[in-house]
């Protein structure tokens, strides 16, 4: 029966060839490591919160007299929707982790280096993605951390002379934060980013198996030492078939996502929900503390520190300008971190500030 | 049974269990919620419903119809149309209940007298206490 099928579809789309090119004959460098796992695991992170999503927004009223019930009614009475729900809550919340860990070990590997800028530049852009997604999803639960988190956010662009104050009001669609805002923010979460985020999915895809797969700087390695002045895709004829033995390794990770996810559903339900984040929005009273998600806590933090508004935030698009473009910026060609001093000193400096920042936000 | 066989029955088996412990929670979170078979009796004054008038009444979550007939007395009828589900009216000058959609008729006892419907309408039990109309 299954051969049948497969005959089937082998006159059709020619299934043999497809695997043998693709999966079987693929082959990636042997001295490939765990992190380079990394980015199928936050794909299918990202599989999960798109899975996970469409079941919530069955039962989700994107409006601000029912937002906040509908959760409730997700989280209390609709069967097993606490466990969707907090597929998607803890699901975004260590899918952005490892989105991060992604970044921080391809920017360690120099695997950005000439020809793979533009594989960085997708990957930032997706970066950037999906903290919007985080962002936008953050307002839908119309709780009071999401109402007054948003006002904070959304107040951002006014330290813009001229434009600020418009492209606030363009994002909250108002004064304030109100059922505008909401619409926006949904529509943004469940029908504008998607597809720009499968786009950059497909670039980043392609320009990985174009240009072949970079190999770990730690021993050898021969192709970034000769000037690239034309398209060479790289390949390893005595490295390992990705399937199935690289594609194992990568399964291994998922399942071990996987099974932190769960042992953060079933252990810490309450690890990114405070007390705020469970009383519904008032748009006329402030709580306390009011912070955002972790991830966003150390840029929060800067922005506290520095005294003005405007210089705040012009540093931190300027951080960002510098992030997206670092391949073109780091004309070195060493592609070992440890034979880099200086880049490995300004590295440890900024993970380290990082970390304090974070710290120091939440306090 | 050769060692390779057995693992991948168990390989099945473990997989099989993996994709019942998703598929269960998947199930019962869409199916629909399930409706409180709600059989409380319904109660109004006869005085509301006068000789040769109806009273529409939702009874169970069922639109339904009390009819006071000139000949006949009180009947209650669900306005369900059997044939495919529209809700038929009560149309006094005729004494008919006609539905909008596929043209059955019925008459005030519910019988079909015309039109696709497979079956007469239901009818919803009635009792009259003294001044009192009781539903169900």
């Amino acid at each position: 029966m299954f051969n049948k099928i497969k005959k089937w579809l082998e006159v059709r789309i020619g299934l043999d060839d497809l695997t043998r090119t693709q999966l079987t004959e693929y082959r990636v460098p042997k001295n490939v490591n765990i992190f380079a796992t990394l980015g199928f695991v936050a794909l299918a992170g990202y599989a999960l919160e798109v899975i996970s999503g469409i079941f919530l927004l069955i039962y989700y009223t994107p409006h601000p007299d029912h937002a906040f019930r509908s959760v409730q009614d997700i989280m209390t009475r609709v069967p097993y929707g606490w466990l969707f729900r907090q597929m998607h809550v803890m699901g975004s919340n260590i899918l952005i982790a490892v989105v991060m860990l992604h970044m921080v070990t391809v920017f360690l590997m120099g695997n950005y280096k000439r020809p793979r800028e533009l594989t960085w530049v997708g990957g930032g852009l997706m970066l950037l993605v999906t903290l919007t997604f985080g962002l936008s999803g953050y307002l839908l639960p119309w709780t009071q951390l999401s109402y007054w988190a948003t006002t904070v956010v959304t107040s951002m662009p006014t330290a813009f002379p001229y434009v600020g104050d418009f492209i606030a009001r363009l994002l909250r669609g108002g004064d304030y934060i109100s059922g505008i805002t909401l619409g926006r923010f949904f529509a943004l979460h469940i029908a504008i980013l998607p597809p720009v985020f499968l786009s950059l999915i497909a670039l980043h895809l392609f320009l990985i198996r174009r240009i072949g797969i970079s190999a770990t700087p730690f021993g050898t390695s021969d192709e970034e030492k000769r000037p690239l002045t034309e398209y060479k895709k790289k390949t390893y004829p005595d490295g390992s078939p990705y399937y199935p033995y690289f594609f194992r390794k990568q399964l291994l990770m998922v399942m071990i996502y996987v099974a932190v996810m769960f042992f953060l559903i079933t252990f810490m339900p309450a690890m990114f929900s405070p007390d705020e984040a469970n009383t519904p929005a008032n748009p006329l009273k402030t709580p306390f503390h009011i912070r955002p998600e972790w991830y966003f806590l150390a840029p929060y933090q800067m922005l506290k520190l520095i005294p003005n508004k405007f210089l705040g935030i012009s540093i931190q698009i300027i951080l960002v300008g510098i992030f997206l473009l670092w391949p073109f910026l780091d004309s070195q060609k060493e592609k070992n971190v440890f034979k880099r001093p200086v880049l490995r000193g300004v590295f440890t400096f900024l993970l380290a500030l990082w970390v304090v920042l974070m710290f120091w936000g939440k306090y | 049974m050769k060692r390779r066989n057995f693992f991948k029955l168990l390989l099945a088996f473990l997989g099989s269990i993996s994709f019942a412990s998703f598929a269960y929670p998947l199930i019962r979170f869409l199916a629909p919620p399930g409706l409180e078979a709600k059989t409380k009796k319904l109660s109004l004054s006869k005085g509301e419903i006068p000789v040769g008038s109806a009273k529409n009444i939702v009874f169970n979550n069922t639109p339904a119809i009390i009819i006071n007939r000139t000949d006949k007395g009180l009947v209650a009828l669900s306005k369900i149309c059997t044939h495919l589900g529209c809700i038929v009216e009560y149309n006094r000058d005729k004494n008919r209940l006609l539905c909008p959609c596929h043209a059955g008729v019925y008459d005030l006892e519910g019988n079909v007298l015309s039109g696709p419907p497979p079956r007469p309408l239901q009818k919803l039990p009635l009792k009259v206490e003294g001044e009192t109309i009781v539903i169900g």
